[in-house]
C-alpha cells in the first residue's frame, strides 16, 4: 500500500473519534453505582427513556455515592438512581429520617439548593436497613420487632457483612438506639453468602436490605423497626437541571416510571438477577413491559 | 458459555465496539509515534531518553493513569482512549526507531547521493524497509491495547469491559467469562491476521 | 561534448573536532570525458574530496567549479540528480526490482513510463545484463558483480554528464572486479562521461586512469599519466607507491598500454 493511501486511511479511521466527540452531547448519560439493586433501576431509567425515544449512553457500575455525585456535579451523566437515606446521611450529613416524605423533602430542597440537582418523583420502594430472620425461628423466639431482638440478644447469634459494623448507622447505632444490648456471637460473611448462613441454621438474625432479592423467599422474614432508627431509603431518580432544561422527556418519562417500582418488584427484581443468574437488561424490558400493560388498562 | 450461548447479539456488538476503540486509539496513536519515532530515529543521543520516558508511561499501573485521566476528562470514552493512546506510544515509537535504524545505510547514502530528497528517501526507501518492523510494533500494542481497553468498563466505556465489569457487581460470572473469552478470541485474531500482514511486507 | 568540466580550486575539508583536515588544499581540473582516479591509502581523504563534488560533504574553503558553476550555489538535490554516483557497498535498494533500481533517477526526474522502461533495457544491456533475464530480479538474487553493474546502470540512467564511483569495485570478487573494470572503461568512453575513480588499488588506477591524482593526508602529491607516474614519480612516497609489488608486469602494462594509445591516436 502506497504511503499516500495508507494516511488517508489514518484519517479515516481517526474520524469516529471526532464524530463522538459531537455524539456525546445528544444522549442523554444514564448512571448507576456498583451494586445490583442500583443497576436495575438504572436499566428501567434507561430503557423507559429509549422506549420514548431518547437517545441514552449507559455509564453504570460507578464505584460509589461519592463518584457518581461527583459525576453529576461534573456534568459526566445526566441522571442516577438514588436513596433519599444515602443523600441525607452520606452526602448531606445530616441524622437519618425515618419518614419517607420528610426525608424527601429535605433532600430535594437542598440539592436544589446546593447542587442545582433536582430530586424527580420518588418509587415507593423503600430499600431500608434491616434484620432479618427465618420463620422458625421468629415463631420459636417470638420475634417480631427489633426491641425483641435486643431483648433476646444474648442468646442469638448474627450474620451480617463488614460495613454493618463500621457504618454509624449500622451495628452500633443498633445498639444506642435499642439500649445497649450484645450478640451471643458475629460472624461476617460475604455479601451473597448472608443468607445461607441463616437458612442452614448457622445463624439466628441476618443484617439485610428490604429489597434483598433473598428475602422475596417464604421463608425469611423482616423484622420491624419500632423504634425508627433507620433512615427512609427511597429511590428517585436525580438529574441535573441543565438537562432537564434541555430535555424536558427526561422528567415526564421517568415521573411516570418511578411510582411503579414498589418493595415487591424490586425484591423480585433483585431475586430474578441474583439468584437466577438473568441479564438486568432483560428483567428491567419485562417490568416496563408488565408496566406499558397496565397503564394501558388503567 | 451459557451467557455467551443466551446473548450473542450482545456480546457481539459489545466485541465491535471495543475493537472500533482499539482501532481508533491504534490509529490515533500511530499519528503521533510515527512522527515522534521519526524525530528520535534522526538524532542517536535523543532516542534513549524518548523511548525511556515513554517506557516510563507503560510502566504506571493501567488503572491508575485511567484514574488520573478520569479526573481530567470525566468519565466514559474519552479517558480510555486517552490511556490506549499513551500505553502504545512505547511500543509504537520503539519500532518505528528500530526499524528506520535497521535499514542498510548503504541504501540510504546511495539514495542521497542519487538525488532524492529528504522525504523521498523516507518514502521511498527507509519506510518500505521499516514496514516489517513497525507492523511488528502495531501488532504488539494492539494486542496489549485490546487487554487494556477492557478497563473501560470501569469507567463508563464502551467495549467488552461493560460485560466483564458488571459481571463483577451483579456476581454473574458467566457474564464475566462471556466478556474474556470474546476479548481473548478478539486478541488471537488480530494477532493472527497482523502477522500475516507483517510476513507480506518482509522483503524477500 | 556531452561531458562535464569539473575543477577542484583549493579544496579544504575539516574533520569535525580535530585538528587535521580531511582535505588540505587541494586544486585540480578534469577535462570533459576524462577518467580521473584519485589513488592513495585509507584516510587520505579521496572519498571525502569526491563527495564535494555531489555535497554530499560540505566545504570548509575553496570551491568545487562543475561546469563552470559554483556547486555551492546549485540545488543540492537537483546537482545529485544530474551527477552519477556509486559506492563501494553498492546500496541496491533491497525492496525494489534490479528495473525499479535502475529507474530511480529517470523517475524522479519524471520521465514517461515508456520512456524509463526503454532506458532500463538500454542500460541494462550496455552493463552485460540480459534485461529479460534481469528486469524482474531482486537484489537479493544477484551475484556481488552483477549487482555492482546495476549500481553502475542505476548511475548513468538520467545521461550525467559526470559520474563518481567511490572504490566501486572494493566489495566485489577478484575475478568479477576485472571484467568490471573494463566494462567501466568502455561504457565511460561510449558515453563520453567524465568521471572521478577513487581507489587505493594501485594496479586498478593503472588499468583505468588517464590521469591520475596521487593524494596522502589530504593533498596532492602528483598529478599524472600513469606512463608518467611511473617513469617520472615527483616524489619518494609516490616512487614507492607506484613500484611497489610487482612493478615489472605494471611496467609492461602501462608502456604497453601507451604503445596502443599512441598507436590509436
Amino acid at each position: 500500500m502506497s504511503i499516500s493511501r495508507a494516511r488517508a486511511l489514518t484519517l479515516i479511521a481517526a474520524a469516529p473519534t471526532l464524530a463522538r466527540c459531537t455524539f456525546d452531547r445528544s444522549h442523554v448519560r444514564v448512571g448507576s453505582k456498583n451494586f445490583t439493586e442500583s443497576f436495575l433501576i438504572a436499566e428501567i431509567y434507561a430503557q423507559a427513556l429509549e422506549n420514548a425515544g431518547v437517545p441514552v449512553e449507559r455509564l453504570f457500575n460507578l464505584g460509589s455515592t461519592q463518584i457518581a455525585m461527583a459525576a453529576m456535579q461534573r456534568g459526566n451523566i445526566d441522571c442516577y438512581p438514588e436513596y433519599t437515606g444515602t443523600a441525607l446521611i452520606d452526602v448531606l450529613h445530616l441524622p437519618p429520617i425515618a419518614d419517607s416524605h420528610t426525608a424527601y423533602d429535605v433532600v430535594a430542597r437542598l440539592f436544589a439548593q446546593r447542587y442545582g440537582i433536582v430530586w424527580l418523583h420518588p418509587s415507593p420502594m423503600n430499600d431500608s436497613q434491616a434484620l432479618a430472620t427465618t420463620r422458625e425461628i421468629a415463631a420459636t423466639l417470638h420475634l417480631a420487632t427489633l426491641s425483641d431482638v435486643a431483648t433476646a440478644a444474648p442468646h442469638l447469634r448474627l450474620a451480617t457483612i463488614q460495613e454493618f459494623l463500621a457504618r454509624p448507622d449500622g451495628l452500633p447505632g443498633l445498639q444506642a438506639r435499642y439500649g445497649g444490648f450484645r450478640f451471643r456471637e458475629i460472624r461476617t460473611y460475604d455479601i451473597a453468602l448472608k443468607y445461607r448462613a441463616l437458612l442452614e441454621n448457622k445463624a439466628d438474625v441476618a443484617s439485610a436490605f428490604t429489597t434483598d432479592g433473598a428475602i422475596e423467599s417464604d421463608r425469611l422474614v423482616i423484622l420491624r423497626d419500632d423504634r425508627h432508627l433507620w433512615s427512609a431509603y427511597n429511590v428517585a431518580p436525580l438529574a441535573r437541571k441543565a438537562a432537564l432544561q434541555a430535555r424536558p422527556a427526561i422528567a415526564r418519562v421517568l415521573n411516570a416510571v418511578s411510582p411503579a417500582i414498589t418493595d415487591e418488584a424490586a425484591r423480585s427484581m433483585n431475586a430474578a438477577v441474583e439468584n437466577s443468574a438473568a441479564d438486568p437488561a432483560d428483567v428491567a424490558a419485562a417490568f416496563l413491559k408488565a408496566l406499558g400493560g397496565r397503564t394501558n388498562q388503567s | 458459555m451459557t451467557y455467551l450461548a443466551a446473548h450473542p447479539a450482545r456480546v457481539a456488538a459489545l466485541a465491535a465496539a471495543h475493537i472500533e476503540l482499539v482501532a481508533v486509539a491504534l490509529a490515533a496513536a500511530l499519528l503521533v509515534a510515527v512522527p515522534l519515532g521519526l524525530w528520535a530515529a534522526r538524532r542517536r543521543n535523543v532516542a534513549p531518553w524518548l523511548l525511556g520516558a515513554l517506557g516510563a508511561i507503560y510502566t504506571i499501573p493501567s488503572l491508575a493513569l485511567l484514574a488520573v485521566l478520569v479526573e481530567w476528562f470525566g468519565l466514559g470514552y474519552t479517558p480510555i482512549f486517552v490511556a490506549l493512546v499513551l500505553y502504545a506510544q512505547f511500543m509504537l515509537a520503539r519500532n518505528v526507531v528500530a526499524g528506520i535504524n535497521g535499514v542498510d545505510r548503504a541504501q540510504v547514502d546511495a539514495a542521497r547521493g542519487l538525488g532524492m530528497s529528504p522525504p523521498q528517501i523516507l518514502l521511498r526507501v527507509e519506510f518500505p524497509q521499516a514496514l516489517p518492523v513497525l507492523i511488528g510494533g502495531v501488532r504488539i500494542a494492539a494486542i496489549a491495547m485490546i487487554s487494556i481497553a477492557t478497563l473501560g468498563g470501569y469507567v463508563g466505556g464502551v467495549g467488552l469491559g461493560v460485560l466483564i465489569f458488571n459481571g463483577l457487581t451483579l456476581h454473574q460470572p458467566q457474564m464475566i467469562i462471556a466478556g474474556s473469552l470474546a476479548a481473548c478470541a478478539l486478541a488471537i485474531t488480530v494477532d493472527a491476521a497482523l502477522r500475516l500482514a507483517e510476513a507480506n511486507t518482509r522483503i524477500s | 561534448m556531452n561531458a562535464a568540466q569539473i575543477a577542484f580550486e583549493d579544496v579544504v575539508v575539516r574533520y569535525p573536532g580535530s585538528g587535521r583536515n580531511a582535505v588540505d588544499g587541494v586544486s585540480f581540473e578534469l577535462h570533459g570525458g576524462e577518467l580521473v582516479v584519485l589513488l592513495g591509502p585509507s584516510g587520505c581523504g579521496k572519498s571525502t574530496l569526491l563527495r564535494t563534488v555531489n555535497r554530499l560533504v560540505p566545504l570548509d574553503g575553496g570551491r568545487v567549479v562543475l561546469d563552470g558553476r559554483d556547486v555551492a550555489e546549485l540545488d543540492p538535490v537537483e546537482l545529485r540528480r544530474s551527477v552519477g554516483y556509486v559506492i563501494q557497498a553498492i546500496g541496491l535498494f533491497a525492496h525494489m526490482s534490479v528495473a525499479q533500481n535502475v529507474a530511480v533517477v529517470p523517475s524522479l526526474l519524471g520521465w514517461t513510463r515508456s520512456q524509463i522502461a526503454q532506458r532500463v533495457d538500454e542500460l541494462l544491456a550496455l552493463v552485460g545484463l540480459e534485461p529479460p533475464a534481469y528486469r524482474n530480479r531482486r537484489p537479493s538474487q544477484l551475484s556481488g558483480g552483477e549487482a555492482q553493474r546495476v549500481g553502475v546502470a542505476r548511475a548513468i540512467a538520467a545521461r550525467p554528464r559526470a559520474l563518481l564511483m567511490d572504490e566501486p569495485f572494493g566489495a566485489v570478487d577478484v575475478l568479477a572486479r576485472t571484467a568490471l573494470q573494463r566494462e567501466l572503461v568502455r561504457i565511460v568512453r561510449e558515453l563520453e562521461t567524465t568521471t572521478l575513480f577513487v581507489t587505493h588499488d594501485v594496479d586498478e588506477a593503472f588499468r583505468l586512469a588517464d590521469r591520475i591524482v596521487v593524494m596522502r593526508d589530504g593533498r596532492v602529491e602528483q598529478v599524472a599519466t600513469p606512463l608518467d607516474l611511473f617513469d617520472r614519480p615527483a616524489t619518494p612516497y609516490v616512487r614507492d607507491l607506484v613500484h611497489a609489488g610487482d612493478d615489472v608486469y605494471r611496467s609492461y602494462f602501462v608502456h604497453a598500454r601507451e604503445l596502443l594509445r599512441t598507436a590509436n591516436t
